[in-house]
């Protein structure tokens, strides 16, 4: 019967010196179970505090307990459902401290909650996100021998009944990408065949899978995580297949779902213009792409030559725009934005680009022979009849200069270069595109300028150059190039194409709106919002001259903008991002073989050089699975958002944020528990190196009917049932030079328990226990040992084991010890081996103590003010301990530490309710 | 770490052999008193595993038994080889190479050497190096060849420094 009493907790954080009457538990092992339910059962409100996802702490995990071979999890699963069914406790799990202020009566704790990316409330723990999810990763819970999903929960009674995604945030590829297409996750995809969903998790964020898998600069790969390792995934070959293996297999036709009314004007249907119109049309908006030329396409259509950009998937990305219910006026040259709002559209999207050719401002420029770039590209893909001459300089380093040389040569040119004045680390253009450059045979000049044209007759016949070398950096961050005196030498040419950089028209459209001086519009970088409202700007006419998927991730931004412009809500809130970029130390690359990125097969040089057809063949499936295989999965979900499809309580939210908690407790009960100790500290014992090599509490997972073998206890290497087991006791214990001079105290009794479980799983497995001392200090732990030994026939060695070595011949391990009783050196073959790791104070535990400003023992225990009269006492009035946080214990006495630290603590609470 | 855990339990058991504690007073004897008769050292020792008679656990056990005469008479400490595995897996941080050197320092001070030790040291402080017997023309010879110096008298030299400096309080013999 609990006792009804009235919290005396404040919430606001700034005021002190009232005491409150709650208690705070750290840890929900089963010390800090049985401290929060003894608190709570008297009628006081406690906050039970646990790290990870689930309470229950290594208790769950164990399969039977010493020295009654109780079933751990049948004692232990009521006492999980009395915590989260009790009105007084208060669970917060996936959450630790973050700080703690205040004296005993009035201690303001800061929390800091993971984000769990489940509403708590919602789920109802059914698991049918589990089965959905794609990533698996190795179970914490069964020490890293079994598999979970990204979404999940770590046993089947964890506590409280609801999934948690592990993300550790936005992985690189995502972060860097300006269209923010989620590459992990359709990579991921990818890997388990799903081609529909993977190509529908590229189509959230861009319209082009197939045209930015060809042209796109990908910025992704320049920061991928594998590239850290060996080389990164070739992202962008991977989506152009995903485009590619739709077009084989055949698109599920699409439906237009315009279901608003507000209509949207696009100005300019170049990447930008259409990436706007698609996204609004998703989200259900009438939009008019107005388009000055014959069709829709811009620079894709007029500038990229049709050998990297082969027309058909152009057009058949486009349509699909279009089958969405997206209106393309082409021939339409918009003359006013105003008249548009006039003719009843809500807001407009200006993305009229920059096709203006800059000039190199010397003199010849107008001579017959010079061309620039984007006439140049525009002629000739527009079919025209084009004369080039023999021998063609091209002025410029950008991919428009690699696309005018490598053109130049189908054109028929004998002899191509291409002059770029800084030096091929500033080179702008895409590197693949450079090589390809160079193999069909064009030269590049470097550090070289052009001074003057010459021409005869106003035709050209010659260029003259200067050598340059390169300065301090400029604004841009490139090191300037400096002309280098009496440099000067001469070229004959016979044609030459200018290709550097271009310009927004002056007197184009946009320039109703606020401009710079170069004609771009000044927008809002994160709202692209313009001088006038309802009016927004993107892609190259914003930004200069840059690169499609700058222009496409605009198109996006701008879509989003509108929306929220049309639905009166701030454009602003929430979109400065946030997340928090997965680091490369966050990414385990160990035991992960170097691996070269797939070659994209190319047509041969001579036949390419011949005509526009397709240079890049695209992966077959094979090249592309095992290419996506490749992929490290940096953030481990991979936002694929399948979980979200399969909830049908809408409980995922992908959105969420870690949160800051504060409470206001009078007393707080630390029950920490501890960590195995890092046996690869012994290197004579090959853990880590040698599989059949384990830890106790792998041994537990191995031989529990919930573990990942379902309770076989079998090798891992080769999934046999061991015939021989051998367990090494006082491994990270009792270790004067490891400084853990100290008994662990269970290690003993719970070696006993483990040799006693490898008989009960098969009488016929012969066991030996390695031992030093065996301490069976409690009641029933000597009859135990006792028991052990006669009845189940565990053999007993005294002597610690020297080193363990692999036997490859019968496939074993050979032990190697003296037997101390009879004076004999043995080596001994086991077929696998169970080392008892000694019990070591928890992680962070440090972390608790500096913010408690309390003392620690020279082992990292908690110290307790007196171990005989005041066990459970810290130094620190109002802090009680418990369970393994202040020495190592065994269940019956962390439990028995868990009331007496809870009865400590609600003295401090009563005094306050006086 | 060894006083600290002798300081903190007042009540820590001794063996109480005099032997024991005469090599505990040796120097590198410190960590005698530690042992716990596990048997890593010999589980460990490359020495035991080439031979039956060499066991490192029991010869401590020995010394903490006060055998002071079996142990110094025996040539068994003088077969450890100091590759120092035991000293660097012994958990109760027992160094039995150093042990081993202190009962050779006793056992030596009381004339007890085993003849082959005492030849090979005798052969050195006559010859200077242990090879002089087997030094022959033929070696000579092939030094010459090598066009090294054939002469090797500098020996004798080195002997007497050897002896003027650590023999007899420095007082040349």
């Amino acid at each position: 019967m609990t006792i009804e009493r009235q919290s005396k907790s404040v919430t606001d954080s700034t005021e002190h010196g009232i005491k409150s009457n709650e208690a705070l538990v750290v840890g929900g092992g089963v010390a800090g179970m049985q401290a929060a339910l003894d608190i709570a059962n008297q009628g006081f409100k406690v906050t039970l505090l646990e790290k990870s996802p689930s309470i229950g702490g290594r208790m769950a995990m164990i399969d039977k307990t010493f020295p009654t071979l109780d079933c751990s999890a049948c004692i232990l699963t009521p006492k999980l459902s009395e915590v989260s069914r009790h009105p007084n406790i208060d669970l917060i799990t996936y959450s630790e401290i973050k700080s703690v202020q205040g004296e005993t009566g009035d201690f303001r704790v800061r929390i800091h909650k993971k984000a769990r990316y489940v509403d708590e409330s919602k789920c109802s723990g059914c698991g049918d996100c589990v089965s959905v999810c794609p990533v698996e990763l190795p179970n914490e819970f069964d020490q890293g021998l079994g598999f979970r999903k990204a979404i999940y929960t770590p046993f089947p009674q964890a506590t409280p009944n609801v999934v948690t995604v592990d993300k550790k945030g936005e992985p690189s590829c995502r972060a860097t990408c300006p269209a923010e297409v989620n590459a992990q996750g359709f990579v991921t995809m990818m890997r388990h065949g799903k081609m529909k969903e993977a190509l529908e998790i590229v189509r959230r964020s861009i319209p082009f899978p197939g045209v930015l898998g060809r042209v796109c600069i990908s910025f992704c790969e320049a920061e991928c995580e594998r590239g850290m390792h060996d080389e990164s995934v070739s992202i962008r070959n991977l989506h152009r297949f995903l485009a590619d293996y739709e077009r084989a297999h055949g698109a599920a036709p699409v439906e237009a779902k315009i279901d608003k009314k507000e209509r949207v004007a696009v100005v300019g249907g170049g990447p930008g213009g259409i990436s706007c119109a698609y996204h609004l049309a998703r989200m259900g908006y009438p939009v008019t792409v107005f388009e000055a030329r014959e069709e829709a396409g811009g620079m894709l259509r007029y500038a990229i030559p049709e050998y990297r950009l082969p027309r058909d998937i152009l057009d058949e990305e486009i349509q699909r725009v279009v089958d969405m219910g997206v209106k393309i006026k082409t021939n339409t040259r918009v003359k006013s934005i105003h008249d548009l709002k006039e003719k009843g559209f809500r807001a407009v999207f200006v993305a009229t680009g920059t096709w203006q050719s800059n000039k190199l401002g010397i003199a010849g420029e107008e001579s017959e022979g010079v061309v620039h770039a984007i006439d140049f590209l525009e002629r000739v893909n527009k079919g025209k009849e084009v004369e080039i001459g023999e021998k063609v300089a091209v002025i410029g380093g950008g991919d428009a200069a690699i696309d005018s040389a490598r053109t130049a040569i189908r054109l028929g040119a004998k002899e191509v270069t291409l002059i770029y004045r800084r030096s091929h680390v500033e080179l702008p253009a895409i590197p693949s595109e450079v090589d390809d450059a160079k193999e069909e045979g064009i030269r590049i000049m470097l550090l070289t300028s052009p001074v003057e044209i010459l021409s005869s007759k106003g035709k050209i016949t010659g260029i003259r150059c200067m050598r340059m070398r390169l300065g301090e950096p400029d604004h841009s961050g490139r090191r300037r190039p400096v002309p280098i005196p009496n440099s000067e030498f001469t070229m004959a040419i016979d044609s030459m194409i200018i290709a550097i950089g271009q310009s927004a028209d002056p007197h184009g459209v946009q320039t109703e709106l606020d401009c710079s001086e170069w004609a771009t519009v000044k927008a809002d970088p994160i709202t692209l919002e313009t001088s006038i409202p309802g009016v927004f700007a993107g892609g190259d006419v914003v930004l200069g001259p840059l690169t499609v998927v700058k222009a496409v991730g605009h198109g996006k931004d701008a879509a989003l903008s509108i929306d929220r412009y049309i639905r009166g809500v701030d454009l602003k809130e929430g979109r400065i991002k946030e997340r928090h970029r997965v680091q490369s130390f966050e990414v385990d690359k160990t035991n992960i073989p170097f691996d070269n990125r797939a070659a994209m097969p190319k047509q041969a040089i001579n036949s390419r050089k011949r005509g526009f057809s397709e240079v890049e063949l695209g992966f077959n499936d094979a090249v592309a699975a095992a290419e996506a295989e490749r992929c490290l999965g940096c953030a481990n979900c991979c936002e694929c958002e399948q979980c979200v499809a399969a909830c049908t309580r809408e409980a995922i939210d992908h959105s969420m944020n870690d949160s800051v908690l504060d409470l206001h407790v009078g007393a707080i009960v630390l029950a920490t528990g501890y960590r195995l100790f890092d046996i690869t500290e012994y290197p004579q014992f090959g853990y880590g190196r040698l599989p059949n090599v384990i830890h106790a509490l792998e041994y537990e997972r191995l031989i529990n009917a919930a573990g990942p073998t379902h309770g076989h206890l079998v090798r891992l290497t080769d999934g046999k049932a061991p015939k021989s087991i051998g367990f090494i006791q006082c491994v990270g214990a009792r270790d004067v030079q490891k400084g853990v001079p100290y008994c662990s105290r269970v290690c003993c009794m719970y070696g006993i328990k483990n040799a006693v479980m490898a008989k009960e799983h098969n009488p016929d497995t012969e066991v030996t226990v390695y031992y030093a001392d065996i301490r069976a200090f409690g009641k029933g732990f000597e009859e135990f040992y006792e028991m052990a030994r006669t009845r189940f026939g565990v053999n007993f060695v005294r002597g610690r084991v020297a080193e363990v070595n692999p036997d490859k011949q019968t496939d074993s391990l050979s032990v190697r010890f003296e037997d101390t009783v009879k004076g004999e050196l043995h080596e001994v073959h086991h077929d696998l081996v169970v080392i008892s790791p000694g019990v070591q104070p928890p992680e962070g535990l440090a972390d608790i103590a500096v913010e408690l400003n309390m003392d620690l023992s020279e082992e990292g225990y908690v110290t307790v003010e007196d171990q005989v009269i005041r066990p459970v006492d810290t130094s620190i009035d109002g802090v009680f301990v418990c369970g393994c946080a202040d020495g190592p214990k065994d269940i019956p006495d962390s439990v028995s530490a868990g009331s007496a630290a809870a009865m400590r603590a609600t003295i401090i609470l009563s005094k306050v309710d006086e | 770490m060894t006083e600290h855990v002798n300081t903190e339990l007042p009540a820590y058991h001794e063996p109480s052999s005099s032997f024991a504690k005469e090599i505990e007073l040796e120097p590198g004897g410190s960590g005698i008193m530690h042992c716990i008769q596990c048997g890593m050292c010999t589980a460990s020792c490359m020495v035991a595993n080439m031979t039956d008679r060499y066991r490192p656990r029991k010869l401590i056990q020995k010394i903490l038994l006060g055998k002071r005469e079996e142990v110094l008479t025996s040539e068994l400490p003088w077969l450890c080889m100091t590759c120092r595995l035991c000293e660097e897996r012994c958990q109760e941080d027992v160094d039995p190479t150093d042990i081993f050197t202190a009962v050779r320092e006793i056992a030596a001070r009381e004339g007890y050497i085993p003849a082959v030790f005492q030849n090979a040291i005798d052969k050195v402080l006559e010859d200077g190096w242990m090879l002089n017997d087997s030094y022959t023309d033929f070696e000579e010879d092939d030094r010459s060849d090598l066009g090294l110096d054939a002469d090797l008298g500098w020996n004798t030299e080195f002997v007497k420094k050897i002896k003027k400096r650590y023999f007899k309080g420095g007082i040349e013999v």
